[in-house]
This record gives C-alpha cells, structure tokens and sequence, in this order.
C-alpha cells in the first residue's frame, strides 16, 4: 500500500474501486436531499462543512499552480543538473535554497509537492525542504500582505522574514546533519526508460502529485474543520494575554487553523488581543506547518519523515520566532 | 485504487470546482476575486483527468496489464469523495453569523488615523460595514460626518437594541469575522423587533464621535429609513 508497490497484477484481479465509485456516487445523489438537511439543520455541521469547503476550495488553485510546476521540474529538472547548480558544500546550498524562496509566490499547500520533486540525496535533501519551509512565508505575496495587515509596524514584517527564514535555514541544516532519507518512504513514480515523450511525463507527475496532495488535503482541511467547531473562542481570548502563554497557543492556534499563508496576517491583524510576539509566532509557525501541511508530508514524503519532521519545525519555528520577536519587536509590544 | 477510479475521481473533483464556481456557491467559502483562479483551476484538473484517461484508452486497457496498472497511492485517493460530495450534493451554507469571530477588530493604532477619499457621490452612497466601521474609527477628514449612507446587512437583536452585522472573509470561511454597527434613533426600537437575521437594506448617518483610532468600539448608525432586502448574492462583506 505503501512505498513502491509491486503488485504484479496480470490481468486478472480487475480492480473493483472503479465499480465502487461509481457505485458511491450514485448513492451519494440519491441521498443527496436528506444529507443536505441533515447539514443544514445543525449549527455545528453547517459550520464545519462550510469551513472544510472554505479551506480546500481556497487550497486548490495554490494545490494546481504547485502540481503544474513540480511536473515541469519531473520533465526538465534531473537531480544531476540541480545538483550542479546549488553550491556543493550543504551550508551554502541550505542558504540558497532559503533566498530562493522567495521566488515563489503562493500558498504553502502549493510548496510540498514541488520541494518533493526537487528532493534528493545529501545536499540537495536539505535543500529542497529549506526551500519548502521558507517559500510560502517570505515570497513578495505573503510579505506585501503583511505589510497591508500590520500598517505602521515595519518591524513586524522584519520579524516575520527574519525568523521565517532562519526557521528554514535551520531545519535545512538539522536535515543536512540528522536527517535520513530512508524516512523517507513514499517513492515517486519514476520515467520508464523508452516510454513516452516528455509530455506524457509531464502528464503523469501531475497526476500523481495532484492526487496524492489533494488527498491528503482533504484530511487536513477536515480536520482544521472539526478543530474550528470544537476549540471555542474564549480559550484563545483567554489564553493569549500572556507572553509565555500567549506564544504557545498562538503557535498550536496556527497548526490547528491551517490558514493559507497569504491571509494569516490579516487574522493576526485581527487578534488585538493578544500582544506583537505570540501574533508573529502565529505567522511564523502556521506556514511552516500546520494540520493541513502534516497530511500533505506525510503523503508525498511519508509519515516515517513527517512525524519526525513535522514537530522538529513545530518547535524550531516557535523558538526563532518568539526570539527573533523579543529581539525586533521586544516584549512591550 | 485503480488509475481508472482516480481519474474518475479527478474529473468529478474538477467537475465539483468547476459546479461552484459556475453557479456561484463559491462564494459561501472564498473572497469573489478567486472567480477567475477557480474557472482556471476546474480547467486544469478537468483537462488533466480528461487526458489521463485518454493516455490510457490509446495504450489499451492498460490498467489490467501495466506495471503501474495499480496506482501508488493506496486507498487515500478515496478521500477524494469528499470534496465531491460536500461541494456538489451537500453545498454547505453561507457562515452563519454565530460561527464568525465575534469581533472585527482593526489594528488599533494611531498610525491608522489618516484622512479617508471621499464618499462616492450620490444622495446616499453605498458603505460596506466594515468600511463604515474603519472610517467611524480612523478617518480623520470627516468623511461620514452629516452624510447619509445606506449600508445592507442583518439583524442580531442585542440587550436593549439591534445591531445590523455582515460576516466579514478575510480570505476564506475558516478565518471569517462579525462585523457590526448599532442601528440608533427612533426607528430602532421597531427594527428590533424583527426576527434575527432578516436581511436590510438601512438609510442613516453615523452618530458623530470623535475618530478615536480605536476601532473596537462600535459605531451608531442613526437610521432613517429601513427596507428589508432579500438576502445579496454575496453575503459576505
């Protein structure tokens, strides 16, 4: 089910999943009016399907714009040439990697599968999840936004690039010293040699990537639904006060919402509440991982990788923001 | 799963985008602006399960004998279900204003206070809530001052009051707000009396106050006249 599947399916067992869907579906739109009511006549259900739909349908055109690229690096990209191109000593590569973040302009969902392309041995690992962590957080989208969102607090802007990045850099190099691949365990279809044009290649990776990424969102915005209905608000207006307080339920705040990193500055705007530190935490943490980027890890990389890695950046994003946010900002704030 | 059921599952994933977005239910969940994102998106995801199953008709029933015939994603390609069912046979509701943060809170600063552009012309130009809301508290040239406005918005009976509130999106339902202002003068009392959220369209100006920079305090829309509306389009602000 997992890693490389070997089945050898010789024709026989004709798979009964195409039955079964269809089978669904029609099931689904005969029952489609009493499911309907069934949503609509609870407060709770209502709320989370509308948030569910509100976190995929707004992921998806980030999710088609990453898959679309992340099948141009399956056709034109090999690791020889990208190899060649990134410095040789890790260090330099990891830094690289993180400036050139930048260059993306998009949605974390978007990030995830285009860093798994890019994956490969040694050097080329830690930077490919450098560049995922710090793509979505300091591309000139999410920065513009932040300054709209925090007018007259430059420094907040500063902040968040600042310890985006060094959030980046040093996962890049803890991958580079710790990490090993062989958590790794979830394998891209390779190009079979003589089979096919560049186009079929290209066809093929986003296929699978889209599959693959949108799957495991779906997992992630329910999840981020189920959490939006059930954590209420006081604990959050309660909690946040803080400064200590405040930075770690800001920063479980950001994983558990899973907003799309081009508009979590105007939710933090929106805290008033809470104090400059844990907001920035909150900006910091939430697109270098969330509910929502966890699934997508653990289904493009693996979960051996994604359980180890997911919490790893949990509490490297939380440490460079609160204090690159104690440094920039200062606790007054 | 078979490739084949994945594609079919593909296609009813871009079929679902493509549904909302073409009949308008997307903006229960995201801003109006994705329209254009979204129809490229449906594109996308329609013509790439359009040409997977293509690819694989032209290499003949290649799901029975292909080395890749059973796909690598196990069975979490089932999820994809859900969006198809949520969005095209379920199509949840607009927010309901209980499910919104209860406060729009701009940035509280006195950096904000700026002098606002001016109202549109017209006997009683159209005002979002939250615009009426940030001018009320930041605007320091005055442009609400003895200036009837219409804003359009529901009902949320309060203590000794009604308000009229829009949920406000910030970039999709996950992070929508309540935005309000209370309705004031003599027509209030009867505006109360309306059940919650009955949607209306009210003539008034705001209660003069000064621009405190503060913009959690809630402004007071001094109503003159009131119509009750069908519910807009897009229900959100």
């Amino acid at each position: 089910m997992y890693g490389v599947v070997a089945l050898k399916s010789t024709g026989e067992t004709r798979s009964p999943a195409m039955p079964l869907v269809v089978l669904a579906i029609v099931g689904f739109a005969l029952l489609g009016g009493t499911l309907r009511a069934a949503v609509y006549d609870s407060a709770a259900l209502s709320t989370a399907g509308t948030v569910f739909s509100g976190v995929f349908v707004q992921a998806l055109p980030f999710l088609a714009l990453g898959v679309l690229l992340s099948a141009l690096i399956a056709v034109f990209v090999t690791t020889d040439r990208l190899s060649r191109w990134l410095p040789r000593r890790p260090g330099a590569a990891v830094l690289t990697a993180a400036v050139s973040g930048a260059a993306l302009p998009g949605c974390e969902c978007g990030s995830v599968p285009v860093a798994r392309r890019l994956y490969g041995e040694g050097a080329l690992g830690a930077a490919a999840l450098t560049f995922m962590l710090a793509a979505p957080a300091i591309n000139p989208v999410v920065v513009v936004s932040t300054v709209v969102a925090f007018p007259g607090e430059p420094r907040m802007v500063l902040a968040r690039v600042g310890a985006s990045l060094l959030t980046a850099v040093v996962m890049g190099l803890a991958w580079s010293r710790w990490g090993r691949s062989d958590w790794i365990t979830r394998r891209l279809p390779r190009a079979h040699a003589g089979e096919g044009s560049r186009w079929r290649i290209f066809v093929e990776a986003a296929r699978h990537d889209f599959i693959q990424a949108a799957s495991y969102l779906v997992i992630g915005a329910a999840a981020a639904a189920a959490l939006n209905v059930i954590v209420p608000d006081w604990v959050i207006e309660k909690l946040a006060g803080q400064l200590l307080l405040g930075v770690l339920v800001m920063a479980l705040l950001a994983v558990v919402l899973a907003l799309c990193s081009e508009a979590d500055a105007f939710v933090a705007a929106s805290l008033t509440m809470v104090p400059l530190v844990p907001r920035l935490v909150f900006l910091v943490v939430g697109p270098a991982i969330d509910v929502k980027l966890f699934a997508m890890q653990s289904g493009l990389f693996g979960r051996a990788f994604a359980s180890r890695f997911a919490p790893a950046t949990f509490v490297v994003a939380t440490a460079a923001a609160t204090i690159v946010g104690l440094l920039v900002i200062g606790g007054g704030g | 799963m078979s490739r084949e059921a994945e594609n079919v599952l593909l296609l009813l994933v871009g079929i679902a985008t493509a549904m909302i977005t073409v009949g308008g239910a997307y903006t229960r969940y995201v801003k109006p602006a994705m329209l254009p994102w979204l129809i490229v998106t449906a594109v996308v995801i329609i013509g790439l399960a359009l040409i997977s199953i293509g690819m694989d008709i032209r290499r003949g029933s290649a799901a029975d004998h292909d080395h890749d015939g059973h796909s690598q994603h196990g069975s979490v390609a089932w999820m994809l279900i859900l969006p198809v069912v949520v969005l095209i046979f379920v199509t949840p509701p607009a927010l309901r204003p209980q499910a919104a943060a209860p406060k729009v809170t701009a940035v509280s600063t006195d950096v904000l206070r700026r002098p606002f552009p001016a109202l549109p012309a017209g006997r009683a130009p159209e005002v979002s809530i939250p615009d009426v809301m940030t001018r009320a508290a930041q605007d320091t040239a005055g442009t609400l001052d003895d200036r009837l406005i219409t804003v359009i918005g529901f009902t949320l009976p309060q203590q000794g009051g009604v308000d009229l509130g829009r949920v406000v999106l910030i970039c999709c339902a996950a992070d929508a707000q309540l935005a309000r202002v209370h309705l004031g003068g003599s027509m209030a009392a009867e505006l109360s009396s309306y059940p919650e959220q009955t949607w209306l369209k009210v003539e008034g100006t705001v209660a003069l106050r000064t621009a405190d920079g503060d913009s959690t305090s809630i402004p007071t829309l001094e109503v003159a006249s009131a119509t009750r509306i069908a519910a807009p389009a897009n229900v959100y602000a």
